[in-house]
């Protein structure tokens, strides 16, 4: 075995991020200022309610907390230096400097165009998510869903990337083909109604729902859509219900069925393996039994019961915040 | 069999396929500046993997038959435009990238390069950090948009020079008096400014486990565009110390490139420090002004037939 090979196997290297923890880059953190108030950001749109509803309760907690769409966009200030002494980060939000106690992302920041030139804009923006990646890599702190640049830059990824780390979890995904033949489409579709399938579902590679191709007219207009660019069909699947992982915990829906909730330890796995705090995922039934069809590292609190979604919010406040009796306990 | 995803009117497309004829391993050319045009795919994803074919004018190429890919994307003015109407012809070519991307991450032969690898290119200070973790110098670094900050850092360096910190190309220049006066407008956004590191180019070229370094000498602060300050360049190959040789070959590992120019300076104190790394590296100017074997080196990693075992790193673990 290559000293390569000893490093990529197992890795996660298409869809990982760094953990919650702080960051494993290896630089040392120098002090910072003195007189600077903690505070925990939340990256992401103010509705989001994930984001609110974890502001709600380190409010509750007297803890404070921003929900900031970019953290660098004026009137902030950055002064992020790395050195051979270690890497310092001070950031002013417009009230003076801030001591960031943890952070949860929930989207990348967006430069507001206005006053731009075109040109100028995409370089700014450029710019700025290149300094706030940086910025997140390197914070002390707890950052959930501390992004990679695969993923800060990837934009949202299909089931077809974490099919190897699903397989390696020992999880099961629905059978997928990408083809612009028509007698290979033909052939999928042969193979779902010989095991009672009806149909396949075409996915949008680059986003969008997905549509069932079940009848004669439809899979004729598939076959048109081939002419032109290869399309991805899915083996179509039964009822799903998500799974939140939060931290090392699996949160489900009180309807979710035994069978889903033995899959509990393989989705920890994967949460681990991608070094993601925060995902979700969706159980169904598939020809060869319960698989995953769809991960999402930016969970949807909508896609739960409302109780749920309650014990969601409070597993990653406590993520983003432990209390004192949490931080003994995880030590 | 070998799979070239590029364009024919690319150099380092065209050098890598000579190079492979030259050496007579069996590769296939999917031209990217037709694709999906002209070819047709069947893949086919089950627990396994993916399977299935590429089908070509006059070619088919099983999945499981291939050693290696050799990947080198075109930007839009290198490809044919699709026909129909603008705006649905360019999401269905965007669909059909999509599938060859994903494609290409799941296969587990060597691809040079997988995208997710080179992702971190664009963000220069994100990179450095990964520099550092790999045992790499880097240049004291500052990313602001405070102009006190700046100015600080000048004070503390003296000699600094000013870059994108994104993955836009950027002529590297010096900070002078005139960029001075324009440090008020870092209110905009934030900027990245470095130490001036004095000492001579060194381009660090990885293919696998092998390392071939070339030495660069000019006058100019980047040498890539020394030819526009009149300034000339010249370039030998050499040998680097057995630590930092062992740092570029962790630093490609953990960025998931097998193939990567890293760009480092060897400072008159004989240390050196990393600036970048290229996980497209276009290395025919090096090859061409050294002689150094990259691109044979990088045919047989395709091949198979490296002294490493490039063919494993891919396997199901599972």
């Amino acid at each position: 075995m290559s000293s390569w090979d000893a490093v990529t196997r197992g890795q996660p290297a298409r869809v990982g991020s760094n953990p919650a923890e702080p960051t494993d880059l290896a630089v040392s953190w120098r002090t910072r200022d003195s007189g600077s108030r903690p505070v925990h950001l939340l990256l992401g749109h103010s509705e989001d309610s994930c984001c609110t509803g974890v502001v709600a309760r380190l409010a509750a907690r007297g803890l404070s907390a921003l929900i900031v769409a970019s953290p660098l966009i004026p009137p902030a200030r950055l002064a992020w230096r790395l050195a051979d002494d270690g890497l310092t980060a001070r950031l002013d939000l417009g009230e003076g400097p801030v001591e960031i106690a943890g952070v949860l992302v929930r989207g990348t920041p967006s430069l507001d165009p206005t006053g731009w030139a075109p040109v100028d804009h995409a370089y700014m923006q450029a710019e700025t998510l290149s300094a706030t990646l940086a910025w997140l890599a390197g914070l002390p702190c707890p950052v959930i869903n501390r992004p990679s640049a695969a993923q800060w830059y990837g934009g949202r990824p299909s089931l077809l990337s974490w099919r190897p780390l699903l397989r390696d979890c020992g999880l099961l995904a629905p059978e997928q083909v990408i083809t612009n033949d028509r007698a290979e489409a033909g052939a999928f579709r042969l193979r779902l109604e010989a095991d009672g399938v009806a149909g396949a579902i075409y996915v949008p590679l680059t986003g969008g729902a997905g549509y069932l191709v079940a009848t004669d007219a439809a899979w004729e207009g598939l076959a048109d859509l081939q002419q032109r660019s290869p399309v991805c069909l899915s083996e179509p699947h039964g009822a799903a219900h998500p799974a939140c992982i939060v931290g090392g915990e699996v949160i489900w829906d009180d309807d979710a069925s035994p069978e889903s909730r033995a899959l509990a330890p393989r989705l920890r796995q994967l949460a681990a393996v991608a070094r993601l705090d925060f995902l979700e995922v969706a159980i169904a039934s598939l020809r060869r039994g319960l698989g995953v069809v769809m991960v999402e590292p930016m969970p949807v609190l909508e896609h739960f019961a409302p109780p749920t979604r309650g014990r969601i919010l409070d597993a990653l406040t406590a993520l983003l915040a432990p209390s004192a009796a949490e931080a003994e306990a995880v030590r | 069999m070998i799979l070239v995803c590029g364009g024919l009117a690319d150099g380092v497309t065209e050098l890598v396929c000579a190079r492979l004829e030259h050496s007579g391993y069996p590769y296939r050319l999917l031209d990217l500046a037709r694709y999906p045009s002209g070819y047709r795919v069947a893949w086919r994803w089950t627990d396994a993997g993916p399977a299935g074919t590429i089908a070509g004018p006059d070619w088919v190429l099983d999945l499981d038959d291939l050693t290696g890919v050799y990947v080198r994307f075109l930007g839009a003015e290198g490809r044919l435009p699709p026909d129909g109407e603008p705006e649905a012809a360019a999401a269905l070519q965007f669909e059909a990238d999509a599938g060859l991307l994903a494609l290409l991450e799941n296969l587990r032969c060597p691809v040079v390069n997988r995208t997710g690898g080179g992702m971190s290119n664009n963000s220069k200070p994100y990179q450095s950090l990964l520099l550092r973790r790999a045992g790499l110098k880097v240049p004291s670094t500052l990313v602001t948009s405070d102009p006190a900050a700046a100015r600080a850092f000048q004070a503390e360096y003296g000699d600094v020079i000013y870059k994108s910190a994104s993955g836009i190309r950027s002529i590297v220049r010096r900070l002078g008096e005139t960029q001075q006066a324009r440090l008020a407008f870092l209110r905009d956004g934030p900027a990245q400014f470095q130490a001036f590191v004095p000492g001579r180019n060194v381009r660090v070229h990885t293919v696998g486990d092998a390392v071939f370094a070339t030495r660069i000498e000019t006058e100019a602060v980047d040498y890539r565009y020394a030819h526009l300050d009149g300034l000339s360049v010249a370039m030998t190959a050499v040998t680097l110390p057995a630590a930092v040789k062992a740092a570029c070959l962790r630093v490609a590992r953990d960025l998931d490139l097998v193939f990567a120019g890293i760009d480092l300076k060897e400072t008159p104190d004989g240390e050196y420090v990393c600036f970048e790394v290229n996980p497209c590296p276009g290395f025919i100017y090096y090859e061409r002004h050294t002689g150094q074997p990259i691109s044979a080196a990088l045919a047989d990693l395709l091949n198979g037939t490296a002294p490493d075992a490039w063919r494993e790193a891919r396997q199901p673990t599972g």
